[in-house]
Order: structure tokens, then sequence, then C-alpha cells
């Protein structure tokens, strides 16, 4: 099965993974997706059916390779950033251990940093495939989805996460027993694995053997060590380190806008600063403002948004609240009603008419801003881009314009439309 | 595909980043919002405008930052800011006017040329100095420091990893944005 060395890990893990299917009955894998598919009930919709149309080829026949391949390949979706320390490790933990059992980190997943990994680790090593496979077989029986599913569950929960309590779950877990986490086993050595850029050949299948032996303790943290490397386990904790902090640095390249052909760590560092420094002096610039604004007018809101505005906006609110057709484009949304309820339920003692037009207003002004560059181009490159944005401020612009009409009389405010 | 539920017209996304940033502005804007209308409402009855702009300068800056801090919780930024916060306030509570907290940010600010131009003159002055693999890790060194000045809490006990540092950043750097977004589409309604 091993023969061609060229093959990438995810063709042998798949050529594995149909091995070991098949010495499960056929009912564990029907199982497992409709598992998937409670898993996936609430999520993306069409992430679930991408997945389980690559699990079901993945599963059964030979074409699933390729299909699970695109499958991945095009999931270039930006990790989360609140969540990304976590999810890169998970991401990459999902992938190489369980193809079958990817999707769930998908599904779920904030962090598709693996994506990126993967597409530029110029060869994902064979020999992790072997390593990982082994486990992955002792793993297949246990590997619930249950217990995928639920801590994944907990990470789609918990929006905003402590990267760092999540860091702390990881280190954990690879330090789990076996019969306790079974993601323990996979990401442990995982984790380690799919950070090294391997120059190995199919020629160290021997070494891969001997390593296997030793994956199956799930106690210790595994790294490949590098041909013609040193493999004490200072370097390669060290290079473990490093791996972590480039993987970092490329997600933060992404971030900050203009970075790509910035190679280097250094100038790298220099145009996170200097962009860290901009969005400050913006944010104090529109704080003052602000500021500004507040002592200009009457801070009174029930005239900035008076009742008599609203008989003439609700409709078109209705209308945004109903995905109208040129927002169709934009499927990212903003909930209003809980809007509403966020903003009596926090005692705002302002006319909750005026507040709600105000957050409603301002909040899909804001959101639709990001939605706009994130359809455009990868998120927040260029928010100079976002305000030309023809789909969402021709409909805005009629919005304002109507709800303002009505309260221009007797006040100072400046509409800018 | 978007979810859609039926009961109160409620849409949301369903892509998770952009749950976050929907979060996040909500939860901004709704702090706001209220705290805005908090400030102006007892500054009506003031007497003086000249020496209450200042005020409400410092006010309304406080605000957005608290805002931000209260917005993107579980980091590790947004913990030390928020405290960083706290404690400016109690300081001006106790010691009268004081201008601790913008002192703290104008320190940052004029650090910024001062801490700067040396690392980048360094650089550019001196290719070859900085091939040398030691020179440019000091380099890089001094960004991280220069960095750890930036974010809040980067100096604190949270953030000596330098992994933990860049993801941080990362988090920092997407609610800094989402917060200009946010102040902007604030002053475009008013």
């Amino acid at each position: 099965m091993l023969q061609c060395s060229d093959m990438t890990v995810l063709e042998r893990q798949r050529a594995r993974l149909k091995w070991q299917e098949e010495h499960f009955q056929q009912h564990q894998q029907e199982s497992y997706f409709s598992e998937l598919s409670g898993v996936f009930s609430s999520q993306t919709g069409h992430v679930q059916g991408f997945h389980q149309g690559g699990l079901m080829s993945c599963g059964g026949a030979a074409g699933g390779d390729s299909v699970l391949s695109d499958v991945m390949m095009t999931r270039q979706l930006k990790p989360d950033p609140g969540l990304e320390t976590a999810w890169p490790e998970l991401g990459k933990k999902v992938d190489m251990g369980a193809m079958g059992f990817g999707p769930c980190g998908y599904g779920n997943g904030q962090s598709f940093d693996m994506n990126q990994a993967i597409s530029r680790t110029s060869s994902c090593p064979p020999a992790m495939a072997a390593v990982e496979a082994v486990e992955v077989k002792g793993n297949l029986e246990k590997m619930g989805l249950a217990v995928g599913r639920e801590s994944f569950k907990k990470r789609k929960v918990e929006k905003l996460q402590n990267s760092k309590v999540v860091a702390e779950d990881d280190s954990k877990r690879i330090k789990a027993s076996e019969e306790e986490e079974e993601e323990s086993k996979i990401t442990g050595p995982n984790t380690k694995k799919s950070s090294n850029n391997n120059k190995e050949t199919s020629g160290d299948t021997s070494k891969e053997n001997s390593k296997v032996s030793d994956v199956q303790k799930p106690d210790y943290i595994h790294v490949r060590a590098r041909r013609g490397q040193a493999t004490d386990s200072h370097s390669l904790a060290e290079r473990v380190r490093r791996e972590k902090i480039s993987e970092r640095m490329k997600y933060l390249q992404d971030l900050v806008p203009g970075c790509n052909k910035i190679t280097g760590k250094a100038g790298m560092l220099d145009e996170i600063i200097n962009y860290v420094q901009s969005l400050q002096r913006q944010v104090e610039f529109l704080s003052m403002k602000l500021a500004t604004v507040n002592t200009r007018l009457d801070f009174d809101i029930d005239n900035l948004y008076g009742k008599d505005v609203f008989p003439s906006c609700t409709s078109n609110f209705s209308t945004v609240g109903n995905m109208p057709p040129e927002l169709a484009n934009h499927p990212p949304y903003v909930q209003f009603n809980p809007i509403q309820q966020v903003v009596s339920g926090c005692g705002v003692e302002m006319g909750i008419n005026s507040s709600d037009m105000a957050l409603r207003r301002t909040i899909s002004a804001s959101v639709l801003i990001p939605d706009a560059s994130l359809l455009n181009t990868s998120c927040f490159t260029g928010m100079q881009q976002i305000q030309p944005s023809a789909a969402w401020d021709v409909e805005l612009q009629n919005l304002y314009n109507v709800a303002f009409t009505g309260s221009i009389e007797g006040s100072d405010l400046k509409m800018e439309m | 595909m978007e979810g859609y539920m039926k009961e109160g017209r409620r849409v949301y996304p369903t892509e998770p980043r952009k749950i976050m940033q929907a979060r996040f502005a909500t939860k901004y804007l709704n702090y706001l919002l209220h705290a805005l209308t908090n400030i102006g409402k007892p500054e009506l009855s003031s007497t003086l405008d000249c020496c209450v702009n200042k005020e409400i300068d410092k006010m309304v800056r406080y605000e957005v930052d608290m805002a931000l801090a209260l917005s993107a919780e579980g980091f590790a930024w947004s913990h030390a800011l928020k405290h960083r916060l706290r404690l400016n306030v109690n300081n001006n509570n106790h010691a009268g006017k004081s201008q601790s907290y913008l002192a703290h940010h104008d320190d940052h600010r004029t650090k910024m040329p001062v801490n700067h131009e040396p690392a980048t003159k360094k650089l550019k002055g001196n290719p070859k100095r900085s091939g040398t693999e030691a020179a440019v890790e000091e380099e890089e060194e001094e960004r991280l420091t220069y960095l750890r000045k930036l974010i809040p809490g980067g100096s604190g006990e949270m953030m000596v990893d330098d992994e933990i540092l860049l993801s941080e950043l990362g988090s920092y750097v997407t609610c800094l944005e989402l917060q200009v977004n946010v102040l902007r589409s604030m002053l475009q309604l008013t």
C-alpha cells in the first residue's frame, strides 16, 4: 500500500482509512455519519454536505481521495482570531489524525491554518501518516465522534475563549491517557509532527517502524527529527516552538494588510508594529471626534431618532431583516431581535426606540462593513476599500436617508451620507 | 447557506468568525452608546465648556477602551486592559484629576519615535551587519519588546511566551479593526 513515496499524506491516510474501515461494520460507519449529521445540523449546511460527501467517498470508493483533498484544499477560511491558538493545533490534529473525522473540526472549526499549512509545506511527510495511522487504527473504535463532538461543541459555544486556557487544555490532552481523550493521542503527536517540515524520503520506513512503537505511549510529545539534524530533546522542543511561532507569524501576515511580500520575521514585526500603532491612533482620533460630537449636540437621543421616523423606517428595517436581495450576497448578518433584548436587558434608559434604531443602524453598518471586505478580499485587508462597496452602501443610504429626514428639524446634526 | 430561525425572524451568521464579529460589534456598540449618553447627560448641567471638554475627552476615551475590553472577553490583553482602566480610574478618583490614564497612553505615543527609529535605522543602515544571525535575532527581540509595550498586558506575566504574545496580537489587531469600524459607523450616523 505504501509503495509510492510521492503519495501525499492525505492520500495515504485515506488509503489507510479505507483499509481500516473495511474492518469495521458498515453500521458503525453509518452511525458515525448520522452523528456527523447531528453535529452539522447546527453548523453550516454546505460544509456538512461537502464533507459528508467527502466522507462517503472516502469510506467507500477510491475516488474519495481527490474529493477530500479538493475539499480540504478549498476550505481556505481564515482562522478565527479568538481561537487561533487552539484551532491551528486542533485543525491539524483533526486533519492528520483521521480524515473521516476531520470534518468535525471543519464544521465547528474556526481555524483552517491547517490548510494553509498544507499548502505551504511542500510535501507532508509520508512517515507521519504511517505513525498516525497506527494510532488512528487503535483509536478508530473508540473514536467516538461523541468525544470529538463534545469538545468541538464546547469550542463552538465558547466563542471567544481565552487562548491560554485552550492552550492549556491542549497540553493537558497531550498528556492525557489513552482511554480518556481520543484527541490526545492524535493531538499530541500530530501537533508536533505536523509542525515539522520533513525532508525524509520513503527510505525512512524503518525509522517509521521504530517510531511507531514509541508512539503508542500517550504520555510523550513525539517529534519527528529531521534528517541530519540533532535529535536531543532540547533542540526538538526548540524546533517545535519555532514552528509554532512561524505559524503565528503567518497568521499575522494574513491579518495585517500588505504583508504578503515581506519575508523575514523582523520586517513582519515592523509591519505589525506600524499597523497596530496606526490602528491605535485611529481609535484615539475617532474617540476624540466622538467626544466633540458629544459636546456639540444636545445629546438627547430622542431628538436624534424621533418617533415620527419610525413609521417610515419600519418597512425598510423589516426588509433588512429579511435579507434584501442587494444584501443577499452578504450572508453574514446581524440579529436584530437579540439586540433589542440586550438593550432592554441592560436597562438602558434612553428612549427604547431610539436606542434600537441607533444600534441597528450602526451595527448593520459596522458589521456589513467587515462583511463586504471579507467577501472582497481577506478580512480587513483594506479598510479604505470597505467604503465603496456598492451593494450595502445603497441599501443603507436609503435607510439612513429615510431615517434622518424626519429628525433634521431643530438639531445640529451633520448628516454625512 | 445561513441559519434562519423563524422565531422572531432572527438571522445570524453561521460562520463562526462572523458570529464573533457580530457579537463584538453588538456588545461594543451597546456598551458605548450607553456610556456615552451617560456622559452626555450630566454634562448638560455643567457650567464651563472649556475645562469640561478635556474631561469629556478623557471619559470618552475611557469608555471607548472599556468597551473594547468588555466586548472581547477571554483574551489576555482584554483582561489587562480592563485592569489598567480600572486602576487608572481608581487613581483618578483618589488623586483628583490625575492624568494617569492618558499619560500612560501618551507614553506609548512618545515612545514610538524614540524606540522605533533606531531599530529601523539599524536595519536599513547596516544591512551587512544585520546579516549575522545574532544581530537579526536581536532586532527581532527589540521589535518584540516594542510590541509588548503596544499591546495591553504585553509586559505582564501572561504574555512572557512568544507564541502567546503573537496569538494575542492576532486577536488584538482584529478587535482593534472591529472597534475602528464600529466607531466610524457611529460617527457616520451622527
